[in-house]
């Protein structure tokens, strides 16, 4: 543990001296917990998108507003829950159900399947490929449950983790296509320990970190 | 550095054994002394077969340890699990594939497998024997990974002895000591009065052991360990009849009582509660043995042991409800073994039938009794064609009411070169029973997440009750899977060598192996609509074990002493092993981005340390003075498999080595009265959230006193 923290403090201080040399202005600190979109070249990665967060805790179980948080894939952007109706919209999430715009999510031309391998590793849609849609509440596109579509959780720990491995090739609203991978399903991307109270990892779950290529000119490579 | 430290141990005290020409010899290495264990039948040492471990009451009483599981930790290649109490790891297994036997009869009441070892005082502890590798072929079910034998002092000569130790510590303070709240006290108090009234000899042994709850996490309302008185009493008679016949009875009696106060988060809102923890066991234990004539012994063992262990808390806000989990385990036993000494051969044969029962809060219903027979035969034929040569050939058959019967054969060796060298080797099977949880278990946990786990006996039937209302969502693959358990088998495989240089060094190595089929797995078997997982029991995994064990003793000199053990362990699930072969598994970079697991990353199978090392130094100057001070080191383990990819890898959540140092010295005044002291955890290592009952540095003296 401490040499973590020494290599950390180590890392940290060269990064903060090379961050003086190249550029004078003071780096304002990003709210590890904020909401956040970044470009990299072809990959974006969204932080910190709330998903039905946890309100409270009843008597059956930490519960949310049971509101999805929409989000496009093609404007980086969150769209308002007003347009959850349109085709503005190509993912909605609400705690670990990721619903894709088509047939009973929504007006679009959705589809998904889960692909098991790396992110770097698919480059295009496989040809034999089949989009699947959301049929709620029966099935989902990107389907539910444990070790089945994007997460595994662990009931004894009671945590949910995004399995490694899995991409979500998604089909946008406008028949588009992406790939998505699910980096982290807590709040600031780090998974409590197991040893967190049980309310620790309630209110800080539902907060997805995740990365993605959208292939803006309709075709299929990434 | 750690590592450092043993490996430099053990280049030294075999490096050194040949540089050394003094003629000093092993006190305990006479020709009388023997193990029973592995043949069930008195064997010197020069003819044992298998690898084992030997804890005299001097080793017992230097090291001022007063539980079992004070002694078990030092020793080579065992691993004190926690949770559930203290288990025993032996050779990578878990808890549940080590039979622990007092006087040669298994002690019951296992809680997830784990037989807690704190519940054992060893006050009155003559020699405890360990056995390891595989030992169905003579102790049936649960004797997979070995053996643990307590053997109580049962001498009967004339004495009063009476002793009593007090400890304290500081675990927030260091070595300061300003006697605030946060000390915590242990006490512990026994009595041995033994005598002969005629022929008959009588025998009483008393504990009473007390340790404070401790906090260690700050600003927490709940003790860990919490307070715990823990009491046994024993009684033995001893009675021949004539020469030939004589008659034994043992009546062990343990109580812990533990004071509990909790803070359980239920849903969001906080509950306290309190209450206390009752663990009661009796055994009893009349034997019959007769000598026929010069080659044929026989002996009729009888055994009953009683367990009943019950929690109970009430509720701060809801003063007129309780939780009431109570769990009691009936055993019993009849059994005869009859010995034949012939000139080269000595055939060992017995046969017996046990009632295994239990009732238990955690299944269906705690009126509803469970039950299992089992009948057993065996047999043992130990040939020494000529003198260098041991073979033992065994088999055992347990046949049983509730699933399929095991048949156990096991073959060992010893070849002796010649005095100084030997080579021993060993094959066998051993099995372990499902055990009334795997069958019967009925549990929710409604604190966290409302998960359920049900026994392979009631799954089906109670999933399919939970559908017809309407309470299910998802039934996994893994339940079509769910048929009638099977009992779980492994081949196990030791070679070793034991080697002594001069008078003054003795080096035992042993290589193991331990194939572990139809493992039982806690798997998912269905989802309930809220989303929470059910669990049950299935024969699926395959498993291995496998490592390497060194241990060394060296005699400096009249005075001093040093041992030194060592054991590197490699598991592995071999599904897990097929997968990433097959490219199917991926872990995730600290960045968050996914990628191949490499095969090197593996870690196998959770909460198991690859290194594990020991090493004392003995100083007894005259036979009025001792000190020791001994090192205990156990590499990192892995908690939970933190990326989600099913499988324990080194990224994975882990639990950081440590080092145990503990001390001791005592002397005698007269040959009545001895005082001794010591220090426990030096280091003062506290890992509140991986080892909640390792209890930080504690400080002990006492007094023994004895009057014959």
């Amino acid at each position: 543990m401490k040499t973590i923290l020494a290599t950390a403090a180590i890392a940290s201080a060269l990064i903060f001296s090379a961050c003086k040399k190249d550029t004078p202005t003071p780096v304002t600190p990003v709210d590890p917990n904020a909401f956040n979109v970044s470009v990299n070249g072809k990959i974006v990665t969204v932080k910190n998108l709330p998903a039905d967060t946890i309100l409270g805790i009843g008597a059956m179980g930490p519960y949310g507003a049971g509101k999805y948080s929409f989000f496009s894939l093609e404007t980086n952007s969150k769209i308002s829950s007003s347009d959850s109706a349109t085709s503005n919209w190509d993912l909605a999430f609400a705690g670990n159900t990721i619903r894709v715009n088509n047939v009973t999510s929504g007006p679009g031309n959705g589809g998904a399947f889960v692909y098991t391998g790396t992110f770097d590793g698919i480059s295009q849609v496989p040809a034999d490929s089949t989009f699947r849609v959301d049929n709620a509440p029966v099935s989902y596109a990107i389907t539910k449950g444990s070790s089945k579509g994007w997460y595994t959780y662990d009931g004894p720990n009671n945590l949910i983790t995004a399995t490694p491995g899995r991409v979500l090739v998604i089909r946008t609203a406008s028949g588009k296509y992406a790939k998505v991978e699910i980096l982290n399903y807590y709040k600031g991307g780090v998974t409590p320990a197991t040893t967190a109270t049980d309310s620790i990892k309630s209110f800080d779950s539902r907060y997805y970190t995740f990365r993605y290529t959208y292939q803006s000119n309709g075709s299929t490579t990434f | 550095m750690r590592r450092v430290i043993i490996l430099i141990s053990i280049l030294f005290c075999c490096s050194s054994a040949f540089s050394q020409k003094k003629k000093v010899r092993f006190d305990n290495d006479t020709l009388s002394e023997i193990v029973i264990t592995s043949t069930r039948t008195a064997t010197q040492l020069g003819n044992v077969t298998v690898p084992y471990q030997i804890i005299n009451k001097k080793n017992i009483e230097q090291s001022g340890s007063l539980r079992l599981k004070d002694i078990l930790q030092e020793q080579t290649g065992l691993y004190i699990t926690n949770g559930f109490g203290a288990g025993v790891q032996m050779q990578g297994l878990n808890p549940d594939y080590t039979i622990i036997l007092l006087n040669g009869e298994p002690l019951v009441g296992r809680t997830a497998g784990v037989l807690d070892v704190n519940r054992i005082s060893i006050s009155n502890i003559k020699r405890i024997e360990i056995v390891k590798g595989p030992s169905s072929s003579l102790y049936g079910s649960e004797a997979m990974a070995g053996v643990i034998n307590i053997i109580t002092d049962t001498s009967c000569k004339k004495s009063i002895e009476t002793g009593f130790r007090y400890g304290f510590g500081n675990p927030d303070k260091g070595w300061i000591l300003p006697l605030n709240n946060d000390v915590f006290n242990n006490l512990d108090f026994n009595l041995n009065i033994s005598t002969t009234i005629k022929k008959t000899g009588l025998q009483y042994s008393g504990n009473a052991y007390y340790l404070d709850g401790i906090s260690y996490r700050p600003f927490s309302t709940i003790k860990v360990p919490q307070p715990i008185w823990r009491f046994t009493n024993q009684f033995s008679l001893h009675h021949p009849f004539g020469s030939k016949t004589k008659f034994d009875l043992t009546i062990r009696d343990g109580y812990d009582y533990i004071k509990q106060e909790f803070a359980v988060a239920n849903n969001g809102s906080t509950s306290s509660s309190y209450g206390r923890e009752a663990n009661h066991d009796i055994n009893i234990n009349p034997v019959l043995t007769h000598q026929f004539n010069s080659s044929i012994k026989s002996a009729l063992r009888l055994y009953a042991t009683i367990y009943n262990g019950s929690q109970i808390l009430h509720f701060t806000d809801k003063p007129d409800s309780a939780y009431t989990d109570q769990f009691k385990q009936h055993f019993y036993r009849v059994e005869n073994q009859t010995d034949i000494q012939l000139k080269k051969t000595r055939l060992t044969i017995g046969a017996g039938y046990s009632i295994d029962e239990a009732q238990s809060t955690r299944y269906d219903n705690i009126e509803n009794k469970k039950q299992n027979n089992i009948q057993f035969v065996y047999a043992q034929q130990e040939w020494n064609p000529y003198k260098k040569l041991i073979l033992i050939t065994g088999v055992r058959y347990d046949h049983n009411k509730l699933f399929a019967a095991a048949l156990s054969p096991k073959f060992s060796f010893r070849y002796k070169f010649n005095k100084s060298i030997s080579i021993l080797g060993s094959i066998g099977r051993g099995f372990k029973a499902p055990d009334f949880r795997q069958l019967y278990l009925n549990f929710t946990n409604n604190a966290a997440g409302g998960y359920s786990v049900f026994g392979a006996v009631d799954a089906v039937k109670i999933i399919n009750e939970m559908q017809a209302q309407g309470l299910i969502s998802e039934i996994k693959e893994d339940f079509n899977r769910l048929t009638s358990l099977q009992p779980e088998f492994s081949t196990g495989i030791n070679l070793g060598t034991s080697l002594s240089i001069g008078n003054k060094t003795k080096i035992n190595i042993n290589l193991f192996r331990n194939d572990i089929e139809s493992l039982i797995d806690v798997r998912q078997i269905a989802t309930k609509s809220n989303g929470a997982q059910i669990f049950s029991y299935i024969n699926v995994k395959n498993a291995y074990t496998e490592g390497l064990e060194i241990e060394c003793k060296f005699k400096l000199n009249k005075q001093i002493d040093f041992s030194t053990g060592y054991q590197y362990l490699a598991t592995a699930d071999k599904e897990d092993l097929q997968n990433i072969k097959a490219g199917k598994v991926y872990t995730r970079d600290p960045d968050g981005t996914s990628r191949l697991l490499n095969k090197s990353e593996y870690t196998g199978l959770p909460n198991r340390s690859k290194h594990m090392g020991n090493f004392k130094i003995n100083y007894e100057p005259t036979t009025k003075f001792y000190s020791t001070v001994r090192f205990t080191y156990r590499s990192k383990w892995y908690i939970a498999d933190s990326d989600g990819n099913g499988l324990y890898n080194s990224n994975d959540e882990s639990a950081d080595g440590f080092v145990l140092i503990n001390a001791s010295a005592g002397f005698t005044i007269n040959k009545q009265m001895k005082f001794y002291g010591g220090i426990d955890n030096m280091l003062n290592h506290q890992d509140a959230n991986y080892l909640p009952n390792l209890q930080g540095r504690m400080i002990y003296m006492g007094i023994n006193f004895k009057l014959k």
